[in-house]
């Protein structure tokens, strides 16, 4: 496993795109999470109740950062693109969990489809960790199974 | 020739019928907004906390069921009641915006029924202490009946209150002001405004740091 990942973050552009994903999950998801504001002063705010959820949105955000850069090393490896659907979808089912508090998305969607936006935000707020954990959980899987088929595929072209 | 005949008068019915939904549906449009007008200027009233001689007041849009109005409620609020309401220096005005689930709406009434027997602001405080998640039931009309009964109100003039759902325009002409005047599209939204018509708009569960600054400024 250790090989796999030399291998690929060898590749400076591979470690451009893992950062390039971290930080195109990880600062949306703070700000719609209500951790970094920029208006009217920049302030960044975690208290205990919420540390958890902000540790959450790191490791989703690295899991995702790797899941996705070592997929697109294997999709121009072999060509197949079958596991970076399952890292995409990793990654959007834990974005959507607890963007929908009582922030502007949750509005929009409750104002724009009443009671069934309602529910469907208030379950995402509720279920935010059990949601978040099972797409990490998605994306460990996704890891697990991109670095045994990249060392398979290394073992063979070398 | 009889064909063509039916083709049109159904065409002609239909577009009758359109005409006629339009204008329906046009004027039931106006009548509600011209009543939404009339009932506003009576029933629009809030109740702030603080001095009367405060020069800085801060105007809360939130949703009881809020869970991030919750956390500001337990992290920043305390500050800045001890550091600038208590000091007589801003006062604290809440307007209500329920919008996240259907026990949003009875339970900003209740705090107005709570208000006819001057306990507004316990009433308040005590929903977001009793918070739990939307709509899970923390809040149904028995809960804040026994809301009303801790805190010793009386129950058949609150009962009375809930049930006649008298204050349900009160909040509605709120949640209408919140968007339209203070353009609030979520729920905690600030807007701190002082004496010499200056305002800072403050969007989410913004820190402690954040308001002093901004009030600072202002006073």
């Amino acid at each position: 496993m250790k090989n796999t990942f030399e291998i690929v973050f060898s590749h400076p552009s591979y470690i451009l795109i893992a950062i390039g994903i971290f930080l195109l999950l990880f600062l949306p998801l703070i700000i719609v999470s209500e951790f970094l504001f920029f208006e009217p002063f920049m302030a960044f705010s975690i208290y205990p109740e919420t540390a958890l959820s902000f540790s959450l949105i790191v490791t989703l955000s690295c899991f995702s950062a790797l899941a996705v850069s070592m997929n697109v090393y294997r999709v121009k490896l072999i060509n197949d693109t079958r596991k970076i659907g399952s890292s995409i979808f990793g990654t959007i089912l834990g974005a959507s969990a607890g963007a929908c508090s009582c922030g502007p998305i949750a509005f929009s969607i409750i104002t724009t489809f009443g009671t069934a936006g309602s529910v469907a935000s208030s379950f995402l707020t509720i279920y935010e960790i059990p949601i978040r954990l099972a797409s990490i959980g998605i994306l460990i899987m996704v890891i697990f199974v991109t670095t045994k088929s990249l060392s398979h595929e290394c073992k063979i072209k070398s | 020739m009889i064909l063509a005949n039916i083709k049109a008068l159904a065409v002609i019915g239909v577009a009758v019928a359109m005409v006629i939904g339009v204008s329906v549906s046009f004027s039931s449009y106006v009548s509600e907004f011209e009543n939404v007008q009339d009932r506003t200027p009576q029933t629009f009233r809030t109740i702030a906390l603080g001095s009367a001689s405060a020069t800085v007041t801060i105007v809360e849009v939130g949703d009881y069921q809020c869970e991030m109005c919750k956390l500001w409620f337990e992290k920043t609020r305390p500050q800045i009641i001890d550091n600038y309401v208590d000091t007589g220096k801003v006062n604290l005005i809440f307007i209500d915006m329920p919008f996240l689930g259907q026990d949003s709406l009875p339970a900003a009434v209740a705090t107005y029924c709570a208000d006819d027997q001057d306990k507004y602001w316990d009433y308040h405080v005590k929903l977001y202490q009793l918070q739990q998640h939307v709509d899970d039931g923390w809040a149904n009309a028995d809960r804040l009946s026994a809301i009303a009964f801790s805190l010793d109100l009386n129950m058949d003039v609150f009962d009375e209150c809930m049930e006649s759902k008298k204050h349900y325009d009160r909040v509605d002409f709120h949640k209408q002001k919140a968007k339209n005047d203070f353009g609030a599209n979520s729920t905690p939204t600030f807007v701190i405004v002082n004496t010499a018509g200056d305002s800072e708009k403050i969007v989410g569960a913004h820190p402690y740091s954040t308001f002093e600054k901004v009030i600072n400024s202002m006073l």
